[in-house]
């Protein structure tokens, strides 16, 4: 009944427009003043924690960072030219580039509104241009934009692995395979529709625009190689180079070091009329360009983003943190374990839980509080942590595209510059297949566990 | 759960409850607790550090928001740097000189040595020798030159590795299997349980039995707390806690013998050193006491050295 | 950016820059001395990761002055204005709550550590505590004291030597964040009450990071 009285201040406290940090926060903090003897300390103690003692959350600022001069460093606008050029001719093409565009960004960047902002504010003007309705190009954008968190790297992917102490590495391994099918599978339902609806088809440049456009974008597309490479190392050639944090701090500074000095889309080697110089032109730009006023904004906007999604993880450790020390999932477990669930339908509330969880909340706090509370059934009835986790990834991408909360939503609704319900409307289709997709991962877990296993070793389970 | 009127302690600590020996050792003291003290006491085993990780539980335990925690002796070292001997190479000859060194007049001294911290040592908890395993074959210390060793954070632990030429690294112990397996550490010592458990021995060469070190646990609790107890109460409490000690202990080597022969099972390599070869570890090891002489006192030493004497 | 940028704000706003940027040129640089020099920066984790405690924290007070936190508006922007404004005094009377419980909380945490008495009573600070234990002695894991902190030796540890740095230093962005979180909940909750702001929480700010990005889109 607590725990009933627990989550319902969260949401009445979120719906009168209180942050969804503060949400957390105060209601744990009462909770803990009424229900328990800890010391008001131990909350701060604990918000202090969520850094101190969760290297992997580390990882977080550095991707967000990596995104950030990958979108303004003009990594984006390259990348979906190659895009175009690969896919533009079919039926449908310029929408199927889109996606592909979506999915290469995705590889780039941990988070999915960015992916949208990134991609979504170049193609869906294009499509409208080449012809398509504004709906249809947002309701493809919106779609594609959430495979940001599913293939790696992944900001969610990073805050379950804290949460739950599994590898981090293991997480991006298993996101590829599901991040593909789901990439192919929005593509295929696109090709079909673009069919039956007869909608235009690009002309083929040729193959020397596929080389050029791919030369082009090459800069960006080596992060891929980087981050993959530098967390799994090549078989029989070399051992993984660093950790999966190191690994976007890593990615960081090559994102920094392509915008300024390579693409020159930023930074002292672009000058006002927008000429890109030589390196020998202006060679004190080796210094200048970590001060300098581009470079400056991409740390600020990164960081403010840092800042305001880091505050929802704290707070929402704040409240695991009270629900442990009152032994919530642990009574949770022996009541759902008598009642005599199995896997499937445990499988079945837990995407509920998060379907509805994800209306209302940011998805990596709310993974913050569900995957705890989940975890220990899950592993009682033998399912594979990996599996869970990529399972609840997919359900928050699906919650970033139902309102009434759903951040691919305000973005697109932003990019497309049409009101949020038309979004909606014309995500649904789409939805459809993140549905049909959804059921597939949760009940065929090699979809998930496959490549991890084939490259790290089965998962280890502890209790 | 506990029923109103109990005394609520609060056991928080950092391993599985039923494989890990100190995991098994708290199941064990909750089980006789809640049995023996129904109505008086009531314990609560927090494990996995699902509530509070290794670094924080004595920092919780000081305000009050946690009874009992039985962190590894080198948590211990920011408190009195004395218990920087447990961390010293090649210190004790085996579990047994260990056990009769912390009953000695010296290691009991160490139970108190903390009180004006406001923590009070109530039992040495074992686990066992240390070995060393990494992604090469370590037969003699140059073998190990060069390599990144994962070590819990301890100064002298990286005087350890640094002594024999090892680059040592910090990093979170759910990333330590994937980052053996991938190189981006190239070794680690553990207990032959902490191997077998972690399964580190799937993803090294082999493992060395170099015993040059141990792991112990530290039952404590906080000054405040076990003063606010009835006698009775904590006197019982503290009964059942020594019985609990003396069995699980007695079993310790027992359990890492089985590790052991797991890992063996289970097709792990498992390496021996002659004499000559064990001494050459000493060799290069052994000048680390120099460092930490002040810190851990003389008269310490000795009493590990004469605890090494009674037992051979 | 619309808004003229006060003095505070480009302090704030060159924290958050800085200590996201020295991050990360720490952690690569950790990553280089490994390859290339084959040592390690021992306590280069343990340092980013206060920084990183450090720039969320301060950052949290920013993003309140700046309404950047996020939040839920579907029942906001249904509602009359008249009503809006009494659930945002309500939603602002909630953060005065909750960071004046943070920064009694926060203060306790951090007193011990720093030598200093903690707080009576357990919603409201009913004056100090007369009889404590200090933890000026508790040391961090990595990191080494600075020359220029040996001062706090006498300070809190009853002048014995440091051989790491005193926790009291890291952990003192907790009270002085959730004091600035406090300060800044205060303001706004003036700001809804006289009707220059009506709401706490990013609204259509979605919006403006996308005309940004077009314009820097445009740009190129
Ligand atoms: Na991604
Ligand atoms: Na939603």
């Amino acid at each position: 009944m607590e725990i009933a009285l627990l989550f319902g201040m969260v949401i009445g406290l979120m719906l009168i427009g209180v942050p969804i940090a503060m949400s957390l926060g105060l209601s744990s903090i009462l909770f803990l003043l009424w229900f328990s003897d800890s010391s008001m300390a131990s909350i701060a103690q604990t918000l202090f924690e969520a850094f101190e003692g969760h290297f992997t959350l580390l990882a977080i600022p550095f991707f967000i960072l990596a995104s950030s001069f990958m979108s303004t460093g003009g990594v984006a606008q390259r990348i979906i030219r190659f895009s175009i050029a690969c896919v533009g001719h079919f039926r449908g093409g310029l929408a199927i580039a889109g996606v592909f565009a979506c999915m290469m960004f995705a590889a780039l960047s941990g988070s999915s509104p960015a992916t949208v902002v990134a991609i979504g504010t170049i193609v869906i003007a294009a499509m409208k241009q080449a012809g398509y309705t504004k709906e249809f190009a947002a309701g493809v954008i919106c779609n594609a934009g959430t495979l940001g968190i599913l293939i790696p790297p992944s900001i969610v992917m990073v805050v379950y692995a804290a949460a739950v102490e599994v590898s981090v590495g293991r997480m991006f391994l298993a996101g590829v395979i599901p991040g593909l099918m789901a990439g192919l599978m929005l593509m295929i339902a696109i090709y079909v529709m673009a069919r039956i609806k007869d909608m235009p088809a690009g002309e083929f440049a040729g193959f020397g625009e596929i080389f050029a456009a791919f030369r082009d974008a090459a800069w960006g597309l080596l992060l891929i190689v980087i981050i993959m490479i530098g967390i799994y190392g090549i078989p029989g050639v070399t051992g993984a180079i660093f950790t999966p944090t190191e690994a976007a701090a890593v990615a960081s500074m090559y994102a920094f070091f392509v915008a300024c000095f390579i693409y020159r889309d930023m930074g002292p080697l672009r000058t006002k009329d927008g000429e890109r110089l030589a390196l020998y032109q202006n060679p004190k730009a080796i210094v200048t360009a970590f001060f300098h006023k581009d470079t400056r904004q991409t740390l600020f906007d990164a960081g403010k983003l840092t800042v305001t999604l880091m505050f929802v993880i704290a707070n929402a450790l704040i409240l695991k943190h009270v629900l442990t020390d009152e032994q919530i999932p642990q009574k949770l477990t022996q009541m759902l374990l008598d009642a005599g669930f199995g896997p499937v339908m445990f499988l079945v509330i837990v995407n509920i839980i998060l379907l509805i969880g994800g209306q209302f909340m940011e998805p990596s706090g709310l993974l913050v509080i569900v995957a705890p509370l989940v975890f220990p059934i899950a592993i009682e009835l033998g399912i594979d942590p990996i599996h869970l986790g990529i399972i609840m990834v997919v359900n928050m991408e699906i919650g970033m595209i139902t309102p009434p909360v759903g951040l691919n939503l305000f973005v697109t609704s932003g990019v497309a510059n049409m009101p949020m319900m038309a979004v909606v409307k014309a995500a649904l289709p789409f939805l459809a297949v993140l549905f049909v997709f959804l059921i597939m991962v949760t009940y065929i877990p090699a979809i998930s566990t496959f490549l991890p296993n084939l490259v790290m070793g089965p998962e280890l389970i502890v209790n | 759960a506990c029923d109103d009127g109990e005394m609520v302690i609060k056991f928080s600590h950092v391993t599985n409850t039923d494989k890990h020996p100190k995991g098994i050792a708290a199941s064990l003291l909750e089980e006789r607790v809640n049995a023996e003290m129904n109505g008086k006491a009531c314990m609560e085993v927090f494990p996995n550090s699902t509530l509070y990780n290794d670094n924080k539980v004595l920092e919780a335990m000081l305000q009050g928001d946690v009874q009992l925690a039985a962190p590894s002796l080198s948590k211990f070292e920011t408190f009195t740097k004395q218990f920087r001997i447990f961390d010293l190479p090649f210190m004790f000859a085996n579990v047994e000189a260990v056990d009769t060194f912390q009953n000695s007049d010296a290691g009991q001294a160490m139970l108190d040595s903390m009180q004006k911290r406001g923590l009070q040592g109530l039992e040495f908890w074992h686990n066992g020798m240390k070995q060393m395993s990494a992604s090469k074959p370590l037969i003699t210390p140059a073998d190990a030159s060069g390599l990144k060793f994962r070590v819990q954070p301890s100064d002298v632990l990286v005087a350890q590795m640094e002594a024999i030429g090892g680059s040592p690294q910090k990093m979170a112990f759910s990333e330590v299997y994937g980052a053996l397996q991938q190189g981006v550490v190239d070794g680690q010592e553990n207990t032959w349980s902490n191997i077998f458990g972690k399964k580190f021995f799937e993803v090294q060469d082999g493992i060395t039995e170099t015993n040059h070190g141990i792991i112990d646990y530290l039952v404590v609790t906080s000054v405040d707390w076990l003063d606010s107890l009835d006698a009775d109460v904590r006197d019982q409490f503290l009964t059942i806690l020594d019985e609990v000690t003396q069995v699980r202990n007695a079993e310790s080597t027992q359990t890492n013998e089985a590790a052991k022969a797991d890992i063996i099972a289970a097709g792990g390599e498992i390496r021996q050193l002659t004499d000559e070869q064990r001494q050459a570890w000493i060799d290069a090891m052994k000048p680390v006491w120099t460092k930490f002489e002040g810190d851990v006192g003389k008269e310490n030493i000795e009493a590990a050295q004469k605890a090494n004497a009674m037992v051979n | 950016m619309t808004e003229d940028r006060s003095f505070f704000d480009t302090i704030e706003e060159t924290i958050i820059s800085v200590l996201l940027g020295l991050m990360t040129i720490l952690t690569f640089a950790n990553v280089v001395a490994r390859y290339v020099f084959n040592s390690n920066i021992l306590w280069a984790l343990e340092l980013t990761v206060f920084m990183f405690a450090w720039l969320v924290l301060l950052g949290a007070s920013y993003a309140v002055k700046k309404t950047a936190h996020l939040g839920v508006d579907a029942i906001l922007n249904l509602v009359s204005p008249a009503t809006r404004r009494i659930l945002g005094l309500m939603a602002a009377f909630a953060c005065v709550s909750f960071a004046f419980l943070m920064f009694k909380g926060a203060w306790d945490y951090w007193a011990n550590f720093a030598n200093l008495p903690q707080t009576e009573g357990r919603w409201f600070p009913l004056g100090f505590e007369e009889s404590f234990r200090g933890k000026g002695w508790y040391e961090v894991n990595d990191i080494p004291v600075p020359e220029a902190m040996k001062f706090l030796e006498g300070l809190l540890n009853d002048g014995d030597e440091y051989e790491k740095m005193p926790r009291a230093v890291p952990y003192m962005v907790l009270p002085l964040s959730m004091g600035l979180l406090l300060f800044r909940t205060l303001q706004v909750t003036w700001k809804i009450y006289t009707g220059e702001k009506d709401m706490l929480i990013v609204s259509h700010e979605a919006e403006e990071a996308v005309e940004e990005a077009a314009q820097q889109a445009k740009g190129t």
